[in-house]
């Protein structure tokens, strides 16, 4: 059990969700649009949990959004041991700029620079086993003094 | 329009066992359920034998069972007509108690068992984990309710302002309970430096924001308010009731994380009781997984607008003798969370404070009680999933 919870907790692409990683690794990040009523969910699923309409298709963000939330673990839980290298880090929510939420990684910037309302880009990474995670960056739009420590790429 | 099971159903009887973090796993989950229900029945006078025919509510622990409730059945030698069974995590007793009543109501049985026992501290966390967490949250560090809190606290703070000295007097005040409670996991008071100085897991959690998991397990009994009267001279009576599922779709539009379907449940409960929140309620038990939550529901209950929270408590004595006690009993963040049965402590302790047997805790003249109960942080959708309040009341009416 203590190997499992080392390792990286990799994602399984299933027939719902494999959409969203397959574009992903071609560097574009899709939501599920419902064409009866333009609803747009984040995570896959099975109907548009709006109006019940299984009519659903793949549609790329822009990828820029703000800032939502965050949190910056500081140390590990027991389900979470991989990530221990990685101390401290920055896991946010995404507000995109077409409405929806997504939780993910901000990087790229010192963890305790990081503000609700900055200005993040989505950027691909890869994480393993063929997967590549959709994480964001601080872009143009924030002030001079907030993007002063940004790592540049 | 009087509701219909109000003041008709009652809770006669309860029951909470001493808990422990013992890693090693002494004792089953069943071993606790047993014992949680042995205390439940005495204090009511009732035996296993008169659960024949009758109802049994089961609480679903964290370990993965497709069939937990015929294993209980079958483990425990019981013989329902009814089994009602709750996977709603922390909301699940409030939840448990109306379709007692409403099983009793419609006739189908005289009287419930309701029981949850859970040992967290004894099996790996990933048991509990599901696709959407495995595919989307892990692979980013997120690591279960910490994270999910973080953030919603993170937002809180950036829209409200709040104070770590004010969040602080939750914490101290309930452990301050807990050293008047015999059963709590910790009997040692803290202080608001404590609390400031305490180690940030995640920001903006500290360390004494968290619950503490303990194996452990609670249960109590639900009959009609004509039977109850047979079994103790102490019942206590449901007189409204609220739930709220499913509050929004966080990843569709964008909802505000700081209020909880607690606005919406606490407004059904409210009106079905016929009581007005703020000044007819003699004390509040609100599920505190962390700190935050309190006083989102605080404020979702409508005993202080949104955001206030923070002057509400600097204001306020939350003490079992002051002006509104919250959680009596230490909550989780002092006595424990026993897993999933973590939202029987505040049942227990609001039954325990209408029956004046609360001892050194005891609220002088406590006359209804509103537990609050949320539950299924598994995604971060206008925060948790399950919100349950119960009105719960001395008298009739």
């Amino acid at each position: 059990l203590d190997a499992l919870n080392e390792s990286l907790p990799v994602p399984t692409p299933t027939v719902l969700t494999q959409g969203f990683w397959e574009s992903a690794k071609k560097g574009k990040l899709v939501f599920q649009y419902c064409s009866k009523c333009n609803t747009l969910q984040a995570y896959p699923k099975p109907w548009c949990s709006e109006c019940g309409s299984e009519e659903l298709s793949w549609k790329e963000m822009s990828g820029e959004g703000t800032v939502y939330s965050f949190t910056i673990p500081r140390q590990v839980v027991d389900n979470s041991l991989a990530f221990k290298d990685k101390l401290p880090f920055i896991i946010a929510v995404i507000e995109l700029k077409e409405g929806p939420k997504f939780i993910s990684n901000i990087i790229d910037l010192p963890p305790d620079n990081v503000r609700i309302g900055m200005k993040v880009r989505v950027t691909f990474e890869e994480f393993r086993e063929e997967i590549v995670l959709p994480t964001f960056r601080p872009c143009k739009g924030n002030s001079r003094s907030e993007m002063a420590n940004v790592v540049d790429r | 329009v009087t509701w219909a099971l109000k003041g008709k159903y009652a809770i006669v009887g309860y029951g909470e066992t001493k808990v422990d973090r013992d890693r090693h796993g002494k004792l089953s989950i069943e071993q606790y359920l047993v014992k949680a229900a042995r205390l439940a029945l005495q204090s009511c006078g009732l035996t296993k034998k008169d659960f024949d025919g009758q109802g049994i509510g089961l609480m679903e622990p964290q370990v993965v069972h497709p069939m937990w409730s015929a294993h209980i059945i079958q483990d425990l030698g019981l013989h329902p007509r009814v089994v009602l069974r709750s996977d709603h995590g922390g909301a699940g007793p409030g939840y448990l108690l109306e379709q007692a009543a409403a099983s009793i109501h419609a006739g189908l049985v005289d009287k419930v068992l309701c029981v949850g026992a859970d040992a967290p501290l004894t099996y790996a966390p990933q048991t509990m984990a599901q696709r959407l967490v495995l595919d989307f949250m892990r692979p980013f560090g997120m690591m279960g309710p910490n994270s999910l809190f973080g953030l919603v606290a993170q937002r809180y703070i950036h829209l409200y302002g709040v104070k770590a000295e004010q969040v602080a007097k939750i914490p101290v005040t309930q452990r301050y309970h807990a050293t008047l409670n015999p059963i709590a996991y910790f009997d040692r008071a803290i202080t608001t430096e404590d609390y400031v100085n305490s180690r940030v897991i995640t920001d903006p959690i500290r360390l004494l924001d968290c619950c503490l998991p303990v194996n452990g397990g609670l249960a109590f009994v639900v009959t009609s308010a004509e039977r109850a009267m047979d079994m103790t001279d102490r019942p206590v009576f449901l007189l409204g009731s609220g739930a709220c599922f499913n509050y929004r779709h966080g990843d569709n539009l964008a909802p505000d994380v700081t209020y909880m379907g607690t606005v919406k449940a606490g407004k059904e409960a409210f009106e079905r009781a016929g009581i007005s929140q703020v000044s007819d309620a003699s004390f509040v038990q609100l599920y505190d997984d962390y700190s935050y939550a309190v006083m989102i529901q605080l404020e979702d209950l409508g005993f202080c607008k949104k955001g206030e929270a923070g002057n509400f408590l600097e204001e306020t004595d939350i003490s079992f003798a002051g002006k509104l006690p919250i959680n009596t009993g230490g909550g989780q963040l002092s006595s424990g969370q026993a897993g999933m049965a973590g939202g029987f402590h505040f049942m227990v302790e609001a039954v325990r404070q209408l029956r004046q047997e609360g001892d050194q805790r005891q609220i002088e003249g406590a006359n209804i009680g509103v537990v609050s109960l949320i539950g299924a942080i598994t995604q971060y959708a206008g925060n948790l999933i399950n919100s349950h309040v119960s009105i719960l009341g001395r008298e009739v009416a």
